[in-house]
């Protein structure tokens, strides 16, 4: 597993050959969006099997100010009734507190909290805040830009609640669960880089993982992505799940992902 | 003809003071990875008044700014709009016209600011020079560091600030 990944990293290192990027798809960097920024996200994730489930987010995201961003979620699905219902929101806050820039190559680490409040029954054995649970995430990110590889990990703790409308926790079900990623991009195209107005295509490569520690309940996922980016304004994102192993009920194991997200400068 | 010598004298002046200013900066930003990091920092430049252009070489993270002229130049603003994109000023190096400015145990006047050269300037600086700001926040800490431990001055009482540059 770990010669598999270490490889992959090693041949994306060599491979890539102008500039890494760090708009991580399943993840987030440790630096923040421009002070009064907004992105606007829409976004479609789901499933096939057993039958073709989706969830839709909006989120809008805000650069409080340099070091401060914020998010906000909404979500809708049919993951656990016959029809799309509205299952609740998160937000979730992020703050850089180190910086080491220097041209085209940086450190960052930043502090980040998540909260949530969702309806759904609970069914399954992971917790993720993105719409199946109420709870409290927090954790640590360090991004760092070695030579041309962006390279980006994260460490985080996860607690539950019972979701709302008396949607208990089922006896047996873990309360607290450890997540952590390691994302790596780069910026394909274009080749050399002149004008705002190129199409960019961004490869990415990320490694979810989570952990019920004392349940025996544990996954690891490879999420290859595909990004392009409009006029420096505008991002489609692709992304598909796959787990290297799983031992743990969920949804997220082969799940698709499509989000646009549009940004406004200046506000 | 005592008017006529009045007269070039008051047009020595005049354009003295005319020239007397920043015309454009090259500025290299750190940090920048991404297309809409770099759109983001120049849309956050763009807002300032004293801008009037603003080319991008995305390749180096090299924007080069042209001034407005006879607009007052505020470099802290400058460095202030690229952090809070979320990036730093690697390098800041500015066109200064020296015409009709007289150097003064290496510092020159700016509006109510004061630009000390730290570099010895062993000949009179005449036209369009490159000075390159060397303050914290212009440069990376090490380069403001070795420079500006060899000074002690302070603020002057006017409210301006002391920039330290070099040739």
């Amino acid at each position: 597993m770990m010669k598999h990944l270490l490889l992959a990293i090693g041949l994306m290192a060599m491979a890539c050959p102008a500039f890494s990027q760090e708009l991580y798809v399943n993840t987030e960097p440790a630096s923040n969006m421009a002070t009064n920024s907004l992105g606007i996200r829409l976004e479609s994730q789901g499933f096939f099997n057993p039958g073709y489930k989706n969830r839709t987010t909006f989120e809008l995201m805000y650069g409080a100010s340099k070091n401060l961003m914020v998010h906000s979620s909404l979500y809708i699905s049919d993951y656990y009734e016959n029809q799309q219902h509205f299952e609740g929101g998160s937000v979730y806050a992020k703050y850089r507190f180190l910086s080491v820039d220097s041209v085209q190559k940086h450190f960052r680490g930043a502090f980040f909290a998540k909260l949530s409040s969702i309806n759904n029954p609970i069914v399954n054995q992971e917790i993720t805040l993105e719409g199946d649970n109420s709870g409290l995430q927090s954790g640590v990110v360090f991004t760092q830009l070695l030579h041309k590889l962006a390279l980006s990990g994260s460490a985080s703790y996860l607690h539950a609640w019972d979701n709302a409308g008396n949607n208990h926790i089922p006896v047996g079900n873990a309360r607290d669960a450890i997540a952590y990623t390691l994302s790596t991009g780069y910026l394909l195209l274009p080749a050399q880089y002149k004008s705002y107005d190129q199409t960019n295509l961004n490869l990415y490569a990320e490694f979810l993982g989570k952990t019920n520690p004392g349940y025996g309940q544990s996954y690891l996922d490879v999420a290859p992505a595909v990004q392009l980016i409009f006029n420096s304004l505008v991002r489609l994102d692709f992304s598909y799940r796959v787990p290297l192993y799983s031992t743990m009920q969920r949804n997220t194991a082969h799940m698709y992902l499509i989000r646009l997200e549009y940004n406004l400068f200046n506000l | 003809m005592k008017t006529f010598k009045i007269s070039i004298l008051l047009f020595i002046l005049s354009t003295g003071f005319a020239h007397a200013q920043f015309s454009k900066a090259e500025l290299q930003v750190s940090g920048l990875t991404c297309a809409l990091c770099s759109k983001a920092t120049e849309k956050s430049l763009k807002t300032l008044p004293f801008i009037s252009d603003i080319k991008t070489d995305l390749l180096h993270n090299i924007f080069i700014l042209t001034f407005k002229n006879g607009e007052a130049i505020n470099f802290d603003l400058i460095s202030k709009k690229v952090q809070d994109a979320g990036f730093f000023v690697n390098s800041l190096k500015t066109t200064f016209n020296f015409d009709g400015v007289k150097l003064s145990s290496n510092t020159f006047s700016y509006g109510a600011d004061t630009f000390r050269l730290m570099n010895a300037v062993d000949k009179p600086l005449t036209g369009e020079v490159a000075i390159t700001i060397v303050d914290k926040g212009f440069a990376p800490k090490s380069v403001s560091k070795k420079y500006l431990n060899q000074t002690t001055d302070v603020a002057p009482a006017n409210g301006g600030r002391i920039y330290h540059a070099v040739i």
